[in-house]
């Protein structure tokens, strides 16, 4: 059985914006894993291929190990295509038995289980082709399995998730160095030091609340005090952090400061103070000293995100930060208003006043407006200088990507620019 | 209407704070009037602005002096169809 996973819908993946901006929704983290391991880890299929939108494939192609946008994968053995929405924890569809197409009440395909026979006397010239051939030919079994909506729901759900994700790993112990002297509070066995992660005198981990995972080759250093539930990434390194809980921290991170319930990809530096709460960061970002946001508003108020700049959605919770795209940098002192959006590849030069909520990709925040600032070429060879840094390479395909990005946030950007001359041309007067 | 000329010579005045009369065609904007990288910035918004005109930010930000920039801003009003006084 080989599982496929499809994103190729752009309305979908604007609620996943600016983290989806650049990888599959798959790719997104809650927990300790992302939301493709769990479904990976849920099927227990012998193999996976991808199905993604066009402009990030070549790059997404050079990250993973199984096919991606390979027709050819639609035939051979029996597939269960899913909707990479789903909650793992719900996906209860084995993976053997008839070719079924599971539908939610509003007409969406969640899964189809086609096998192989099935499959080799379907046309398939695309995979919508084939999930719509699938949903007229086999039988539609109604389900209610609960999806993803908007970003901020793997934010919210992440400390319930850490918790799963802990209990389903199922490791405990010190396996790493744990220096003394140092404290666990609360229950021992809710902590897994990992192979080559080291923990540094003066530590304290907490797991009242939930389990503390720290994964291969990670480092704490002094002063750091850990609240579960948390995931800290392998070899990232936390520097004296305030780590309260429910945090995701990925791979290859450095983090100071004070952390809380947010999800950090890989390879962001968020060395210094500064407090960053309820929020989702994506990779290669930095966040310049003091950089603080606002997760709760002072009058406890349901907050609002504007995901394309002009909309405000509400989120049902009076906890959200920020959402902060790839490569995004902030500099000392920058003040992020609650629910505030920070596209990618955007540079903050802050001037002391909270940012506007939205600020687009490609964005320089200068002098308190939004400018073509220095432009993308600019951008491009940072990003370069900072992939390089960790032994990562700013490919050609990864270009190709960005250079999609930026004509997609075009608009967005534009307009936000137009709005910051006729800002500071009032402000020369 | 004022000139190119006039009209560049008055938003780099305001922008970087000095008095028209002080600025020469052949002055440099970083070298002889003390324009910082952000302010550089300013100047191209607020052309943009003042002209009604978008400009490559690479090739606006490549302008050197006073008079390279009433060029460039003349030849991006030709392109872009918009009238000016030369």
């Amino acid at each position: 059985m080989r599982l496929i996973l499809v994103d190729r819908s752009e309305e979908i993946r604007r609620n996943f914006y600016p983290i989806a901006l650049s990888r599959p929704l798959w790719e997104l983290r809650c927990g300790i894993s992302s939301l493709g391991e769990k479904l990976i880890a849920k099927t227990d299929a012998g193999d996976a291929a991808y199905f993604v939108p066009d402009y990030m494939a070549e790059a997404h192609r050079a990250k993973v190990m199984h096919p991606v946008n390979d027709l050819s994968v639609l035939k051979g053995d029996d597939v269960l295509i899913v909707d990479p929405l789903v909650k793992a924890q719900d996906f209860n569809i084995a993976t053997g038995g008839k070719s079924e197409v599971g539908i939610d009440q509003d007409g969406r395909i969640l899964y189809a289980r086609i096998i192989k026979r099935d499959l080799d006397g379907t046309a398939v010239n695309d995979v919508a082709g084939l999930l719509e051939a699938a949903r007229r030919k086999f039988p539609n079994v109604p389900c209610t399995f609960r999806r993803w909506q908007y970003i901020w729901e793997l934010i919210l759900a992440n400390p319930e998730q850490l918790i799963e994700d802990f209990a389903a790993v199922g490791r405990s112990g010190i396996e790493g160095t744990i220096e003394k002297p140092n404290v666990i509070r609360g229950s021992s066995k809710y902590v897994y030091i990992a192979p080559g992660a080291v923990v540094h005198p003066m530590v304290t981990i907490d797991t009242t609340d939930g389990p503390v995972y720290v994964d291969e080759g990670a480092e704490i250093q002094p002063f750091s005090r850990i609240e579960g539930p948390c995931y800290i990434g392998r070899r990232s390194v936390l520097l004296g952090v305030k780590c309260r809980g429910g945090n995701s921290i990925g791979p290859l991170c450095r983090v100071g400061g004070e952390l809380e319930g947010s999800i950090i990809h890989g390879c962001s530096n968020k060395y210094h103070d500064g407090f960053i709460g309820h929020s989702y960061v994506g990779e290669w970002v930095n966040l310049g000293a003091l950089t603080t946001n606002s997760d709760l508003k002072n009058d406890y108020s349901i907050v609002s995100v504007m995901l394309d700049g002009r909309r405000s959605i509400c989120t049902g919770s009076q906890k959200v930060g920020s959402l902060i795209g790839d490569h995004a940098k902030t500099s000392i002192g920058t003040l992020l208003n609650t629910g505030s959006y920070l596209g990618a590849m955007a540079v903050i030069m802050a001037t002391g006043k909270l940012l506007p909520k939205f600020i687009p990709s490609f964005a320089w925040f200068i002098e308190g407006i939004v400018t073509k600032g220095f432009g993308k070429k600019r951008l491009y060879e940072t990003a370069q200088v900072v992939m390089g840094r960790r032994g990562c390479n700013w490919t050609a395909a990864e270009e190709s990507m960005w250079e999609a990005v930026y004509a997609m946030t075009a608009e967005e950007r534009e307009k936000a620019i137009k709005k910051g001359r006729r800002t500071l041309a009032a402000n020369k007067e | 209407m004022a000139t190119v000329e006039q009209r560049v010579r008055s938003i780099t005045a305001k922008v970087l704070k000095l008095d028209p009369s002080e600025i020469r065609l052949e002055d440099n904007f970083t070298e002889d009037l003390g324009a910082e990288s952000v302010q550089s910035i300013e100047l191209v918004a607020m052309f943009e602005e003042e002209f009604g005109i978008e400009m490559d930010e690479d090739a606006a930000l490549a302008v050197q002096t006073v008079g390279e920039a009433v060029e460039f801003i003349t030849d991006v009003c030709r392109e872009q169809d918009v009238n000016v006084e030369q």
